[in-house]
C-alpha cells in the first residue's frame, strides 16, 4: 500500500507542491507531472477520479482550484487514497484556517510539514487527527522559540 | 521571513514569463553574495527558504549553492535550522539521470553520514525524528523483486559498516520502551527503508524479526499502522514467521470491528480507523498470497485457510460479515461512505482466501451489485473492479456455474453500465461481462456487446471485438453460431479502405483458421459470407462498401471453399460470387486487393471453363501497371501461370488446398489486456470446462478441428497462459518474488535446526516429559508453565498451562504472549511425525493460559528429532523469547499389553528367530545416577506405558524386571519386549535388552531408555 506520489496543481496546470516517495529522475518526475497535468486537467468534474497510468494507479480530486493528484499501486485501495487526500485537506484547513491556495503558495514548508507527519516513505503513519496536528504545532512552537531566542542574542 | 513573502508576491505580479525569469535571475544573483562563512542562522534559513522556492520553480542551477548552504543548516543546533537543512536536502537531493542507485544511495550516505548519526544519537527526540525522518523519506529507493539475492548493499561493500550503524540505531528506537510513539512509527518506516537496501542486516540477527513483529500489538494505532509495512517485509523475508502474525491480526481487527474498541480520535467521520482495518486485511491477504518454493521446484503457497486456528479464523471471518453487513446499510455522508466502500472492496480480495460459504460470496456480490446503482462515479467504477476480482478469484474452489447462475439476474444491471456516461467504467463492465461469461451465460453477453458494438466508443472497439472474439472460441458449442456471430461482428466494424479498423487483424486470422480447420464448416462459413456481402453491397449505395475485414475473410474463404456451395442457388454460384468480390475490389484497401487477386486466381486455375476467367485476365494485365509493388508483383505472377499453358501444373500446384493450422494457442489472449492479468485459475477452469462439454457433447465444439490431441493441447495452452498470469498476479500483489533460492542467505532453512537455540534449563522439563504424563515444564520468574500428557495411540496432546508468576511478585500481567512455531526437525517431505499447535493462548495473561499441542507419530523416529516449540512474550517491559524442546518419542505411544510370563517367554525366542539378532535385538549396559532397586524399575516401566510381566522382589540381589508393550505409529504397530538384569549387586549397573517385531526399532528404544535412565537430555 505504498503511494508512490503527491502532487498538488493548480487549475492552470501550475505544480503547488510535490512528494515523491520513490526515486525518480529529475527528467521523468518532469514528464510524468506534464502527462498528468494535461491527463486530469482536461477530464471532466463528473468523470471517475481514478484513472490507469502506465503500471499505476492515479487518484485525483479537485478541491476550488488545486488538484490533488496521487499515484498508488495495482493493488491499492483507490477509495482509501482519496479519502487519505481529504484527510490532508482538513488537516491543513484545520491548521490554516479555512486554507486556500495562496495559503500553500506561501506557507509551503508547513504544507509539507503536514504531509509528512501524515504519510512518511508512501505509507499513511498517522490517522488520527489530533495527532498530526499536535504535532505540526508543537513544531511550530521549537521553531517560534527559535526565533525569539533569535531575536534575543 | 518577510523577503521571501515579497519575493513570491513579485513573482505572482510578474506580467509575463519574462518578467519572472529575470526577477528569479536578479534574486539567483543576490543571493549568492549571501553566503558567506559569518552568515547567521536566521539570515541563512531565509535565503534557503528562497533558493528552495527557486528550485521548485525549476530552476536547476541552485542545487549546488543549496546543498552546501544545507548541510550547514544540519550541522546547526537549533532546532529550526536543522529541519529546515533536512528539508531542504530532501527536496534538492536527486537521483541523476545516468546515476545508478547504489550510486545514489553512496553518494548520499557519503555527505550525510556523519549527520545523521550525530543526530540519531543526540539526546534530543526533535533531533532525532528528523535523522529518522529524513531517512525515511530519501532512501525510499525503488527496489526490484529480487532485492534479497541481489541487495543493493551486501556484507562486502566497504561501506556496509556505515549502512550497519545507521540501521542498528534506527533499529533500537523501534524496540526501544523508552522512546515515544512518535520516534518509534518513523522508525519503523525507515528501518523497511534500511532493510530494503541492506536485507542481510536483518537477515543475521534473526531475533530482531520477532521483536519487530511485536510492533504491530502496538498499544499506538499509529505505531501498528507503520508497523504493517514493516512486518509485511519480514514474513516475506523469513515465511515462516506468517503463522504467528495471522493470529495477532485476526485479533487486532477483531477489537477494532466487532468488539467496538476503537479510540475516539481514531474514527474518519464514522468509521472506525480505516486506514488501519485495510492495511490489515491486505496484510492477511498477502499472508496468502505469499509463495516459496518447495522441494520440487514448485511455488506452492506459505499458509492456507487449513493452516489458520479455528479462533482467529473464526474471528477473521466475523470481521468479514460485519463488514458485508454494514456495507448493505444506509450510509450518510460521502467520506463515510467512500471509507466504507474502501473496506469492502478490501474485504472483497480477501474474502475468497477465507474459504469462505457460498452465501458470504453471495453476501459479498449483492453487496457490490448494491453499489452499482451509486451515484458516484468512483463507486460504480470500484464496484465493477472489486466485481471482477471477487468472481475471478470465487470460482476457484466453486463450480462456476453456481455463482454465475445467479449473477444472471445482475447482468442486466452490467449491460446498462456499458452506457455510462465515464468511459474508465464503460471499460470496467466490459471487463466484468469477460469476466462472468461461462458456457451458460455466453449467448446473452456476446449478442449483447454485438448490440452494443456499433454504439461503443472507438477505443473500446478493439477491445471489445477481442473479447466477443474470445468468449465466443471459449463457450460456444454450436459451431454455426460461432462463424455467424463473428462474421456478424466483422461486418459491423469491419473497418475501411484507409485500413483504419476498430478490430485488429488478429481477429479475422483466427477466424480464418478455426473455419479452415473445421471441415464441417466450410460451406455454411461460405453461405454465411455470400449473404453478408449480398447484404452489404445491396445497402452500400450510400455507405462505404464492404468492410475489410469481412473482405478479408471473405477473400479467403471463398478462394478456398467457394467452390463447394457454387450449386446451391444462382446466388452463390461462383461467378456470382466473383462478381461480389470484384464489386468490392476497388473500393478496397491495397492490402485486401492483393489477397482478392490470389482468390480470383484460384478460381481461374480450379475451374478454367467459368465464364468470369477472361475478366480475371483482363483484371491481372491491367493490375501488371500497379503502382503497388505487391500487387504488381502478384498481377505479372499470376497472369503468367493462367496463361501459359505449360505453367498449367505448376499453378495447379501452387492452388493445392491449405493444410490445416496447427497453431495451438489463440494469438487473441495476448491481446486481452488488463482482464487477463486478474484473471487466474478461473479463466482456465472454464478452458477445462468448454473442454468437457466438448467431450461429454459432440464433435461440434472441436473448433480449431484439430486432432483430439492437439486440441486438447490448444485448452491447455489457454491454461498455461492463465497460470503464468497467475503467477504475474501474485508476483505484483505479493510485491516480491518468493525467496528461499540460495541457502546461504537464509538462516532459516529447513534442517537448519541448529539455529535455534535453546533456552537455558530446557532439560528438565524435557526430562520430566519423557517420564511423566504430567507436571512442570518451565519456570522461570516470568512464567510457570505446566503440562499434562492425553496418549492416544500414535496421536499425542500435550495441554500446556502458563500460569503468570509475575502477577504473585510484581502484580504485573504477562502481555503478548505468542505461540511462534513449532520447530520440526523431521524432513519436510514425508516426515516421521507432526506437531501442531491446535489450540493458542491468550495474547495476555493476568493468571493463566492454555495451550495444546499435538503430535501424531506416523513412523519409527529417533528422539534426537524432537521439536522445539519457540515462544514470545512481554512482561514487565521486558521481551522474553522461549525456545524449548518437547520430547516426541516412540515410547510416548506405548501401551501395555496383558502378556503372561509364559507368552513373553515364547514371543522372545519367536523375535529372535524371525529377526535374527542382529535386526530384533538390541542390549545396552547403563549406569543410572542413583541406586535402582527392582520395583524402582518396574514403576519406572509402568510410567513409561509397559506392563511389567514379571520382576524379582526388591530384597533379592539380581534384579530381573520383564516388561512389554506395544509402539504405536500410524503406519504399523510394533510389539517390544524388554528385559532389564541388574549387573552389579548394589544396583547401579544393569544390562538392558531389548527385542522389537520392527527392524531397527530396538536400537532407538535402546538409546531413548539408556537417556531416561542415565537422566541425560540431548
Amino acid at each position: 500500500m505504498a503511494i508512490q506520489f503527491i502532487l498538488l496543481l493548480s487549475r492552470q496546470g501550475k505544480m503547488r507542491l510535490s512528494r515523491w516517495y520513490q526515486t525518480v529522475s529529475q527528467k521523468e518526475k518532469a514528464k510524468i507531472t506534464k502527462e498528468l497535468t494535461t491527463l486530469i486537467l482536461s477530464r471532466r468534474t463528473k468523470m471517475c477520479s481514478v484513472l490507469e497510468y502506465k503500471e499505476i494507479k492515479i487518484v485525483y480530486r479537485r478541491y476550488a482550484s488545486l488538484f490533488f493528484v496521487t499515484g498508488i499501486e495495482q493493488n491499492d485501495n483507490e477509495l482509501l487514497a482519496l479519502e487519505t487526500m481529504h484527510r490532508f485537506v482538513e488537516h491543513m484547513d484545520k491548521h490554516y484556517g479555512n486554507v486556500c491556495e495562496l495559503d500553500i503558495i506561501f506557507g509551503f514548508e508547513q504544507a509539507y510539514h503536514i504531509l509528512d507527519e501524515l504519510i512518511l516513505d508512501g505509507y499513511v503513519h498517522e490517522s488520527s487527527k489530533k495527532e498530526v496536528l499536535r504535532r505540526v504545532s508543537q513544531q511550530d512552537e521549537l521553531e517560534n522559540m527559535d526565533e525569539f531566542d533569535n531575536i534575543l542574542t | 521571513m518577510k523577503g521571501l513573502t515579497q519575493f513570491c508576491m513579485d513573482i505572482r505580479n510578474s506580467r509575463d514569463a519574462q518578467e519572472e525569469h529575470k526577477r528569479i535571475c536578479t534574486e539567483i544573483n543576490t543571493l549568492k553574495g549571501k553566503f558567506t562563512s559569518s552568515t547567521n542562522g536566521s539570515t541563512r534559513k531565509r535565503n534557503v527558504c528562497k533558493l528552495l522556492y527557486i528550485y521548485l520553480l525549476g530552476y536547476n542551477e541552485v542545487k549546488e549553492i543549496g546543498l552546501r548552504e544545507s548541510m550547514k543548516l544540519i550541522s546547526s543546533s537549533v532546532y529550526s535550522e536543522k529541519k529546515l537543512g533536512y528539508l531542504t536536502l530532501g527536496i534538492l537531493l536527486d537521483h541523476e539521470n545516468n546515476q545508478t542507485t547504489k550510486e545514489y544511495l553512496d553518494g548520499l550516505l557519503d555527505t550525510t553520514y556523519p549527520y545523521l548519526v550525530k543526530d540519531l544519537q543526540a539526546n534530543n527526540d526533535e533531533f532525532n525524528c528528523l535523522a529518522i525522518e529524513f531517512i525515511a523519506s530519501s532512501l525510499n529507493v525503488s527496489i526490484d523483486e529480487n532485492f534479497v539475492v541481489n541487495p543493493i548493499i551486501n556484507d562486502s561493500n566497504e561501506n556496509a559498516a556505515d549502512w550497519l550503524e545507521i540501521t542498528d540505531l534506527v533499529y533500537s528506537f523501534c524496540c526501544s520502551p523508552i522512546h515515544s510513539p512518535v520516534i518509534k512509527k518513523k522508525a519503523s518506516l525507515a528501518l523497511l527503508c534500511l532493510i530494503k537496501i541492506y536485507p542481510n542486516v536483518i537477515l543475521s540477527n534473526n531475533n530482531w524479526i520477532l521483536r519487530l513483529l511485536n510492533l504491530i500489538e502496538s498499544e499506538d494505532f499509529g505505531v501498528v499502522l507503520s508497523a504493517v509495512p514493516l512486518v509485511d517485509i519480514l514474513i516475506h523475508l523469513s515465511p515462516q514467521y506468517v503463522k504467528s502474525v495471522v493470529p495477532m491480526i485476526a485479533t487486532l481487527l477483531h477489537d477494532l470491528v466487532v468488539r467496538d474498541k476503537c479510540p475516539i480520535d481514531q474514527y474518519y467521520y464514522d468509521t472506525p480507523a480505516p486506514w488501519l482495518c485495510i492495511e490489515l486485511l491486505s496484510l492477511i491477504e498477502k499472508c496468502f498470497l505469499l509463495t516459496e518454493i518447495d522441494r520440487d521446484g514448485q511455488q506452492s503457497p506459505v499458509i492456507l485457510v487449513t493452516d489458520i486456528d479455528t479462533n482467529s479464523l473464526g474471528k477473521l471471518r466475523s470481521v468479514v460479515a460485519r463488514y458485508i453487513h454494514n456495507a448493505s446499510q444506509k450510509i450518510k455522508g460521502q467520506q463515510n461512505r467512500n471509507a466504507q466502500s474502501a473496506i469492502l472492496f478490501q474485504v472483497v480480495s480477501l474474502i475468497v482466501f477465507l474459504d469462505a460459504s457460498k452465501e458470504a460470496i453471495e453476501g459479498a456480490i449483492h453487496a457490490l451489485v448494491l453499489l452499482l446503482d451509486s451515484k458516484e462515479t468512483n463507486t460504480r467504477y470500484l464496484s465493477l473492479d472489486a466485481l471482477i476480482k471477487l468472481i475471478a478469484r470465487s470460482s476457484v474452489g466453486l463450480q462456476p456455474s453456481s455463482i454465475s447462475a445467479r449473477f444472471e439476474q445482475h447482468l442486466s444491471k452490467i449491460f446498462i453500465l456499458l452506457l455510462d456516461k465515464d468511459i474508465s467504467v464503460r471499460r470496467k463492465a466490459l471487463d466484468l461481462l469477460y469476466t462472468v461469461c461461462n458456457s451458460e451465460n455466453y449467448i446473452p453477453i456476446v449478442q449483447k456487446l454485438i448490440e452494443y458494438f456499433p454504439s461503443s466508443d472507438f477505443i473500446l472497439k478493439n477491445e471489445i471485438a477481442v473479447k466477443i472474439a474470445v468468449m465466443a472460441e471459449n463457450f460456444a458449442t454450436d459451431s454455426a453460431w460461432y462463424i455467424q456471430t463473428m462474421l456478424k461482428l466483422l461486418s459491423l466494424g469491419g473497418g475501411n479502405p484507409n485500413g483504419t479498423s476498430y478490430i485488429g487483424d488478429e481477429v479475422w486470422v483466427r477466424i480464418v483458421q478455426i473455419v479452415v480447420n473445421n471441415e464441417n464448416l466450410h460451406s455454411p462459413a461460405c453461405e454465411s459470407i455470400v449473404n453478408l456481402l449480398l447484404s452489404d453491397t445491396d445497402g452500400a449505395s450510400g455507405k462505404a462498401g464492404v468492410p475489410e475485414n469481412l473482405l478479408k475473410v471473405a477473400a479467403f474463404i471463398l478462394g478456398e471453399y467457394g467452390h463447394l456451395i457454387a450449386n446451391e442457388s444462382d446466388i452463390s454460384s461462383l461467378s456470382n460470387q466473383f462478381q461480389l468480390l470484384l464489386s468490392a475490389y476497388f473500393s478496397s484497401s491495397l492490402v485486401t486487393r492483393a489477397m482478392l487477386l490470389s482468390t480470383f486466381f484460384k478460381f481461374t486455375i480450379r475451374f478454367p471453363d467459368e465464364d468470369f476467367v477472361p475478366d480475371v485476365i483482363d483484371l491481372f494485365e491491367a493490375e501488371t501497371q500497379s503502382i503497388d509493388v505487391e500487387i504488381q508483383t502478384r498481377a505479372c505472377e499470376y497472369l503468367r501461370l493462367a496463361t501459359v499453358e505449360s505453367n498449367k501444373n505448376l499453378a495447379l500446384a501452387v492452388v493445392k488446398p491449405l493444410p490445416a493450422f496447427d497453431r495451438k494457442e489463440n494469438p487473441l489472449l495476448t491481446r486481452l489486456g488488463n482482464v487477463n492479468a486478474i484473471s487466474n485459475p478461473k479463466r482456465s477452469n472454464s478452458a477445462v470446462n468448454a473442454l468437457q462439454i466438448a467431450q461429454e457433447g459432440s464433435h461440434k465444439n472441436n473448433l480449431l478441428g484439430l486432432n483430439e490431441q492437439n486440441r486438447s493441447s490448444n485448452h491447455l495452452g489457454v491454461n498455461s497462459i492463465s497460470s503464468s498470469s497467475l503467477a504475474s498476479t501474485s508476483r505484483k500483489n505479493s510485491m516480491y518474488q518468493p525467496r528461499r533460492t540460495s541457502n546461504i542467505d537464509n538462516p532459516f532453512e529447513d534442517g537448519n535446526s541448529e539455529q535455534v537455540p535453546l533456552s537455558p534449563n530446557w532439560q528438565s522439563g524435557y526430562q520430566r516429559m519423557r517420564h511423566y504424563d504430567a507436571g512442570i515444564f518451565f519456570e522461570n520468574q516470568f512464567i510457570k508453565i505446566v503440562y499434562r500428557t492425553i496418549r492416544d495411540g500414535p496421536r499425542t496432546e500435550y495441554h500446556f498451562t502458563i500460569i503468570n508468576n509475575a502477577a504473585k511478585t510484581a502484580g504485573t500481567p504477562i502481555t503478548k504472549l505468542r505461540v511462534l512455531d513449532i520447530h520440526s526437525k523431521a524432513s519436510k517431505e514425508n516426515p516421521s511425525y507432526l506437531a501442531s499447535t491446535t489450540k493458542l493462548p491468550d495474547a495476555t495473561v493476568i493468571d493463566k493460559t492454555e495451550f495444546v499441542v499435538e503430535t501424531k507419530v506416523r513412523e519409527i523416529l529417533s528422539d534426537s528429532d524432537s521439536p522445539v516449540i519457540s515462544m514470545t512474550l512481554t512482561c514487565g517491559g521486558s521481551f522474553n523469547h522461549l525456545a524449548l524442546k518437547i520430547p516426541v518419542s516412540l515410547l510416548k505411544t506405548v501401551t501395555g499389553t496383558s502378556t503372561t510370563l509364559e507368552d513373553f517367554k515364547i514371543r522372545w525366542i519367536q523375535i529372535g528367530q524371525q529377526l535374527g539378532q542382529a535386526e530384533g535385538e538390541e542390549s545396552i549396559h547403563i549406569s543410572p545416577p542413583h541406586r535402582l532397586v527392582s520395583s524402582n524399575i518396574a514403576r519406572l516401566m509402568t510410567r513409561i506405558g509397559f506392563t511389567v510381566v514379571y520382576n524379582t522382589p526388591d530384597n533379592e540381589g539380581n534384579i530381573l524386571v520383564m516388561s512389554a508393550g506395544i509402539i504405536h505409529t500410524s503406519k504399523s504397530n510394533y510389539g517390544v519386549l524388554i528385559t532389564t538384569k541388574s549387573v552389579d549387586a548394589i544396583g547401579k549397573e544393569f544390562l538392558i535388552v531389548i527385542r522389537c517385531t520392527g527392524g531397527g526399532l530396538a536400537t532407538l528404544l535402546a538409546q531413548s531408555l539408556r537417556e531416561i535412565l542415565e537422566d541425560r537430555a540431548t
